[in-house]
């Protein structure tokens, strides 16, 4: 039965999705209680969750199923425009028009990839080796913020258009972070 | 996420326009670092297009993994239960094969995986994994190269484990970080929840699709993007950690999650390791737990002992692990359960990543959801081909090549399916050979009649698939799954054929 409950609460992130909906369709005086309802409903069955499918399972399975009951309301809601028509001019943003030299270009992926993926694993490390606690959650802990770390210093580099001053920050933290960690050396 | 659809022009602004109406109450982020973060978003992306792009659709499959196994082998047998006896009985079945083997693995029957095999080396060190019936009576053999297929293009891409996991690890890392800019590219977020319009500007459509599916489905895709980056990138960590901490010593670092351990002592046993006693006596001991596998190591020897996966319902977890001795004894936990938190989160990474912890509501969310971010890496591409069309700089040579690679995958997954059921072809040579044959029609064909054929002929293969599987187990399927998965075989024919039918040029008023 278990497995079942995630779809037993399935309507309240449905009605949640909907009154979400509603609000973005019709502005007026319902509209904030239509947003608060909305939330509410999603909040209300992750809380749900918890008793029923467990107190880290229920969460999980409820977000996912809430993101997947959203999709359709999304493409309910699809409006058709006419194919053949220009549409008007949009000032949409546009990325930034950098120069296109290729040192950059290589010196840009070179941030990104290789040293990016040496700063979040210094930090991984001094987390691993420095932080208190039990080496095993030191370790896992350590792990997870090397991936998530390195993206973030790729997202970051990729889009900052001061490619050295990207240089000297993933620079310092990689020597600051993997100094510490080869100085203590010992978890 | 693309950023084409976050301002609207003066004109359009000014028009009586109800339902993108109300203050935005995301912060204003400056045009400038949304044109920044617009840049690093486009270039990563484009990057990582096809890769990112292989691991989400080949992901999305992988879900199933459980079922198409039991859709290969349909027969069984099929239990809902072993008794422990009748694991004793296998384990002992294999071991009389090739009694040096150095490791046994037992997989009892689960929800998910209604089989009782036993896997491990025969006397020439060939791998096999035998079948069960319920009293522990040899039943035959597994054979499940599609299944094992499609599994290892996700998790490895069929290269070697340690370089394919760090391609895979990388490739999740970039999903991460694209991610990342494309939440902060996109400040109205709020603003443009439900907003879907189809028709008209290819990039405005492609945009909204993109941008849609990217916000509601954000919370799966942080998740699984940050779980496979783990666990593909799990070897350099921990051989980073090892080279810190253990002098370069991976298996130091990795006993640290191995619980109890017992030493190596080649001398024979008094007597083999007692399979039945042990799970009754951790039976008594976790009565709300069900096992699920054994992992006996060296069977026959002193140090004989075996790892006991035991699954409690309710738990974000892939289940507590019992180190038990050649005797019996229980020696201890490993913690995915019940030790620090560390050891808890690892435990749950793997289930969380596969969408193995809710039954199958959870596994079709993972399957629809996966598929959602599959669309959004095509889309993305899309957006910047259709992005240079509009600027005048057209690039129909990469619009033709994107469009036959997005295609290839259906198409090469039924491909290789198909010859599976029939021949004893590699089904990863297949799946290549397929998916150069069908990138190689950028040379012929148009975008869109690229994607109508290749879409034609990907619901034409789904279809043949499920028929030829019907022909050839349908008398004897013992396993109900198999009509499920048949089932979707078909319906994905029949969706792939519709949205052919439904994109087809419509005829012009003369």
């Amino acid at each position: 039965m278990s497995p079942l409950w995630s779809l037993a609460l399935a309507p309240l992130p449905l009605t949640g999705v909907s009154l979400l909906k509603r609000a973005w369709n019709e502005p007026g005086p319902e509209r904030p209680w239509r947003i608060l309802g909305g939330w509410g409903l999603l909040a209300a069955a992750i809380a749900a969750s918890v008793p029923l499918l467990g107190a880290v399972r229920g969460p999980a399975a409820m977000l996912t199923v809430a993101s997947a009951v959203a999709l359709p309301f999304v493409g309910a809601g699809v409006e058709r425009r006419d194919a053949r028509k220009k549409a008007a001019r949009e000032l949409a943003p546009e990325p930034s028009d950098r120069r296109r030299v290729v040192w950059r270009g290589w010196l840009r992926g070179f941030l990104a990839g290789p040293l990016a993926g040496v700063a979040a694993l210094g930090c991984g490390l001094a987390v691993a080796i420095c932080a208190p606690g039990q080496i095993q959650s030191r370790m896992v802990i350590g792990g997870l913020i090397v991936p998530f770390l390195w993206a973030g210093g790729m997202a970051w580099t990729l889009s900052d258009n001061r490619i050295l001053r990207a240089f000297a920050v993933l620079a310092g933290v990689s020597v600051a972070t993997l100094g510490a960690a080869f100085l203590k050396g010992a978890l | 996420m693309d950023g084409s659809t976050t301002a609207a022009s003066a004109k359009r602004a000014k028009a009586p326009k109800a339902k993108t109406g109300g203050k935005p109450i995301w912060p204003k982020i400056p045009a400038d670092f949304v044109r920044a973060m617009l840049a690093g978003h486009s270039a990563l992306g484009l990057a990582f297009a096809a890769l990112i792009y292989l691991v989400c659709f080949s992901g999305s499959i992988a879900v199933f993994t459980y079922e198409f196994n039991r859709w290969e082998q349909p027969a069984g047998p099929v239990l809902y239960d072993a008794a422990p006896q009748a694991a004793d009985a296998a384990f002992r079945a294999v071991l009389a094969k090739n009694p040096k083997a150095h490791d046994l693995f037992i997989r009892l029957p689960e929800p998910a995986s209604p089989r009782l095999s036993v896997h491990g080396e025969d006397a020439k060190g060939g791998e096999h994994t035998y079948l069960f019936d319920a009293s522990g009576r040899l039943a035959g053999e597994q054979n499940l190269p599609w299944s094992e297929f499609q599994a290892e293009l996700h998790t490895v891409l069929h290269l070697p484990r340690a370089w394919g996991g760090f391609v895979v690890g990388l490739t999740g890392v970039a999903l991460l970080s694209s991610l990342i800019s494309g939440v902060l590219s996109h400040p109205r977020v709020f603003k443009d929840a439900f907003a879907f319009r189809w028709g008209g500007s290819k990039r405005l459509q492609e945009a909204d699709l993109h941008n849609r599916i990217s916000i509601w489905g954000l919370p799966f895709h942080l998740v699984v993007s940050l779980t496979g980056a783990f666990l593909g990138l799990t070897t350099i960590i921990v051989g980073v950690l090892a080279l810190a901490t253990f002098k370069g010593d991976t298996s130091k670092a990795y006993a640290l999650f191995r619980g109890p351990t017992v030493a190596d002592d080649p001398r024979p046993a008094a007597r083999l390791i007692d399979i039945a006693g042990a799970l009754e006596s951790l039976k008594r001991q976790y009565p709300h737990a069900r096992a699920s596998y054994i992992l006996v190591q060296h069977p026959g020897d002193a140090g004989q002992h075996a790892s006991v996966n035991l699954v409690t319902e309710g738990r974000l977890s892939r289940g507590e692990t019992v180190v038990v001795d050649g005797a019996g004894k229980r020696l201890g936990e490993v913690g995915y359960e019940s030790g620090s938190v560390g050891v808890r989160v690892l435990g749950a990474v793997a289930p969380l990543h596969f969408g193995w912890f809710g039954g199958w509501p959870v596994k079709v969310a993972y399957f629809l959801l996966g598929l959602g971010l599959t669309t959004v890496t095509s889309s993305g591409v899309a957006i910047w081909l259709a992005r240079r069309r509009d600027k005048g700089r057209p690039a129909p040579r990469w619009e033709r090549v994107w469009i036959a690679f997005v295609w290839s995958q259906p198409v090469a997954y039924a491909a290789s399916a198909l010859v599976a059921l029939v021949a004893p072809a590699p089904p990863v040579a297949v799946w290549g050979l397929v998916t150069l044959a069908a990138s190689a029609t950028t040379i012929a064909w148009t975008p869109a009649v690229i994607s109508a054929r290749l879409r034609l002929l990907s619901a034409t293969l789904f279809a043949g698939v499920a028929l030829v599987h019907i022909g050839l187990h349908g008398g004897r399927f013992a396993d109900p799954v198999a009509w499920a998965v048949n089932l979707g075989f078909l319906a994905a024919a029949l969706l792939i054929m519709g949205s052919v039918y439904l994109s087809r040029p419509k005829p012009t008023a003369s």
